[in-house]
């Protein structure tokens, strides 16, 4: 695929480059210096092109889709964002946010920034994050408590200056319970989406 | 200064008894209040007592609450938990949103967490699901055949033009207008 575009480009490259040709010839004193990577097939026909490369996403989409729907994709990881850090999860695992966070024991929540999700034989990149929708991961908060006690000393020789100070911050463990794909990939919904409204 | 943390414990996060993967159970099974009836340091565990301590023991059916008054001693909260662990905490002239704070705080905790210097944010069974990456992976099979020392593999993927090389270049496409264009005079002629 990637050669496919790589095509793409080339020819518009060279299609663009023989227009700026065209135009300086008059000016300049030697168009065969401009000339020299002339491009040979002028026939190339980018619709085609593009065509297949749709065709080639809809069969991948259409594999993956076919996985999930026997379930045969086995387990699933994930990349969210929580908190202003990224963690790679997959069902079972275990994270710790740190710092005040309001949600406590107990509470089951739907982790919504999902960057990445994939399995054995596949991988959904999200661009930067994935449809909302698309992927629902769950958890569980199972513990909210506070750090080991930090040690805050400052000491200035001579100056008659020492300080100390205990700090211990909030620390809260989740659970991670289940990922799930929620519905089939459509590759030309892919290609047709905006960049989301969503401000984070 | 404290040199505690030296020798502070240090782990990884882990949950007791596979916690949260059915269902949430709460750690702490049993809460101890111990207090003066009396004495001012006990002051903010008395108005805990009388304003909150049945409103929390209504909430929170699983944790069993103890209230033991003794005598001209400091009031003291003890939390038990599950692992076996015992939580032993002086509420010395706290007030009583301090002690409501503090008893949501052994509320909602595991075990003693002050003994425990964490190295990891992230705890996994299943570490790779993928599989690690190798320097082969989604490489071609020809790099396996190939044999070393190779001409082809040692250069560089891309070696620039020349300026020598792109100046023998021009001259040679000159020369060969040139030659066109007498070619042109010539059959003009």
């Amino acid at each position: 695929m990637s050669f496919l575009a790589q095509s793409v480009r080339q020819v518009l490259r060279q299609t663009t480059q023989r227009l700026t040709t065209t135009a300086t010839r008059a000016l300049s004193l030697s168009p065969a210096l401009l000339q020299q990577n002339k491009l040979a097939p002028s026939g190339i026909d980018i619709s085609a092109i593009a065509k297949e490369h749709q065709k080639e996403c809809q069969a991948i989409c259409d594999k993956i889709n076919q996985q999930i729907g026997k379930s045969e994709q086995g387990r699933l990881f994930a990349v969210v964002h929580l908190c202003g850090k990224q963690f790679k999860v997959t069902p079972g695992d275990i994270i710790l946010v740190e710092g005040y966070w309001p949600p406590t024991t107990g509470d089951e929540i739907s982790l919504d920034k999902v960057m990445l999700a994939g399995a054995r034989d596949f991988t959904l990149i999200g661009r930067p994050i994935l449809e909302a929708g698309q992927v629902t991961v769950k958890a569980t908060i199972i513990e909210k408590t506070l750090q080991h006690t930090k040690t805050h000393f400052k000491k200035k020789r001579r100056k008659q200056y020492m300080r100390i100070n205990f700090q211990r911050s909030p620390n809260t463990m989740i659970r991670i319970n289940s990922i799930e794909v929620n519905r089939p990939l459509n590759s030309s919904a892919e290609a047709e989406t905006q960049p989301s409204k969503r401000l984070f | 200064m404290s040199n505690s943390h030296l020798f502070l414990k240090s782990g990884f996060p882990r949950a007791p008894l596979q916690n949260g993967l059915g269902r949430y159970v709460c750690q702490l099974q049993r809460l101890t209040l111990k207090f003066c009836k009396n004495n001012g340091s006990s002051k903010g565990m008395r108005d805990f007592i009388e304003n909150h301590l049945v409103d929390f023991a209504k909430e929170n059916p699983g944790i069993v609450v103890y209230v033991k008054p003794r005598r001209h001693r400091t009031p003291v909260l003890v939390g038990e938990y599950l692992n076996g662990e015992r939580e032993w905490m002086s509420c010395r002239n706290n007030t009583q949103e301090e002690i409501t704070k503090w008893i949501d705080l052994l509320k909602t905790q595991n075990g003693n967490s002050s003994s425990l210097r964490l190295r990891k944010m992230w705890h996994t069974d299943v570490p790779s699901i993928q599989g690690p990456w190798t320097p082969f992976l989604l490489r071609s099979p020809d790099a396996q055949n190939q044999s070393y020392p190779s001409e082809q593999a040692s250069k560089p993927l891309d070696v620039p033009q020349s300026a020598t090389e792109k100046l023998l270049e021009l001259f040679k496409q000159q020369q060969l207008e040139g030659g066109q264009e007498l070619l042109t005079k010539k059959r003009a002629e």
